[in-house]
C-alpha cells in the first residue's frame, strides 16, 4: 500500500513540473488563437445542456409529487375534522 | 358508496400523467437537438472575429422585421396561456376563440419569416454560400419546422375541441400541446439574440 501511494504522489510530481504532459485537450492549447476559444464556449455550453435538461425534467417530476402529496395529505386532515 | 369510488380513482391517478411525462421527455429531447445546433454556431461565431465572415459582408440580416415577428411569437403564447386558462374555467368558446388567435399568431410568424428568406435568398444568401449561411438557416430553419408542427398540433386540438372533447376535468390535450407551444416560444428570443443581434 505504501508503495502504491509513494508511485502515485511520484506522477503527480511528475506530472507537476511538466505541465505540458497535462493538457490532454487539445483545443485548450490553443485558447489564443479564436477557433480555439470558440470550441470552449461550444464544449462549456454543451456540457450544461445535459444538467439542465435533467434537472428542469427531475424537478417537474418532484413538484407534482409533492404538491399531490400535500394535497392529499390536507384532505385527510379535512376528513379528520 | 359511488362517490367513494370515484374518490378512489382521482387519488390514484399519477400527479404527473403519463402524456405530460411524455411531452417533457420530448421537449428534453428536442432541448438537446438545439444545444448541438447553438454549439455548433458558437464555434463559428467565436471562432470568427469578423461576422458575418468577410464574403457576407453586404449582406444584412433584418433585425427590426424579425424584431417585432418576436414579439408577434412571445403574444401567441400569452394568447395559449389564456385558452389554457379557458378550459381550466369549462369555457369551451373562450378555449376556441384564444386556439384560433394562437394558431394565426404562429402562422403569421412563419409567413413573415417565409418572406424574410426569400428577401435573403435574392441578396445571396443561401445554404450553399459558406458557413454563414449555412448555420443560419439550419438553425432558423429547424426553429421554424418546429413552429410549423406546433401549428398543425394545435389545429388538431381546435379541431378536437371544436368536436366538445375537452372540459374542466379532462383536457390534457389541450395542456400538452400547450407545454409544446410554450417551449417553441421561449426558444426563439434565444435564436433572435444569438444569430440575429450577435
Amino acid at each position: 500500500m505504501y508503495r502504491f501511494f509513494f508511485w502515485v504522489s511520484v506522477l503527480i510530481f511528475v506530472m507537476l513540473i511538466v505541465p505540458t504532459y497535462l493538457e490532454a485537450c487539445p483545443a485548450c492549447k490553443t485558447l489564443d488563437d479564436p477557433i480555439g476559444k470558440g470550441f470552449n464556449w461550444s464544449i462549456l455550453f454543451l456540457m450544461a445542456m445535459p444538467f439542465t435538461v435533467f434537472g428542469v425534467i427531475g424537478s417537474t417530476v418532484y413538484l407534482q409529487y409533492r404538491r399531490a402529496n400535500r394535497k392529499s395529505t390536507d384532505q385527510e386532515i379535512i376528513y379528520e375534522k | 358508496m359511488a362517490e367513494n369510488n370515484v374518490e378512489m380513482r382521482e387519488s390514484d391517478r399519477p400527479p404527473l400523467s403519463n402524456a405530460r411525462l411524455g411531452v417533457l421527455v420530448l421537449l428534453g429531447a428536442e432541448t438537446m437537438l438545439f444545444s448541438g445546433l447553438i454549439g455548433t454556431f458558437l464555434v463559428f461565431r467565436v471562432g470568427n472575429v469578423t461576422w458575418p465572415p468577410p464574403s457576407h459582408i453586404g449582406i444584412e440580416l433584418p433585425r427590426a422585421v424579425t424584431g417585432i415577428n418576436t414579439v408577434l411569437l412571445l403574444l401567441s403564447g400569452y394568447t395559449m396561456f389564456q385558452a389554457r386558462r379557458a378550459i381550466q374555467k369549462d369555457n369551451l368558446k373562450q378555449l376556441r376563440n384564444w386556439l384560433l388567435l394562437t394558431g394565426g399568431l404562429g402562422l403569421l410568424f412563419l409567413g413573415v419569416q417565409g418572406s424574410e428568406w426569400v428577401q435573403l435568398i435574392r441578396n445571396g444568401l443561401t445554404l450553399q454560400s459558406g458557413v454563414y449561411g449555412g448555420i443560419f438557416y439550419v438553425l432558423i430553419g429547424c426553429h421554424a419546422v418546429h413552429v410549423l408542427s406546433a401549428v398543425i398540433w394545435l389545429f388538431i386540438v381546435l379541431g378536437m375541441a371544436m368536436a366538445g372533447r375537452f372540459s374542466a376535468a379532462r383536457y390534457i390535450g389541450v395542456d400538452t400541446c400547450t407545454i409544446y407551444w410554450i417551449f417553441v416560444v421561449a426558444l426563439w428570443p434565444i435564436l433572435y439574440v444569438l444569430v440575429y443581434l450577435s
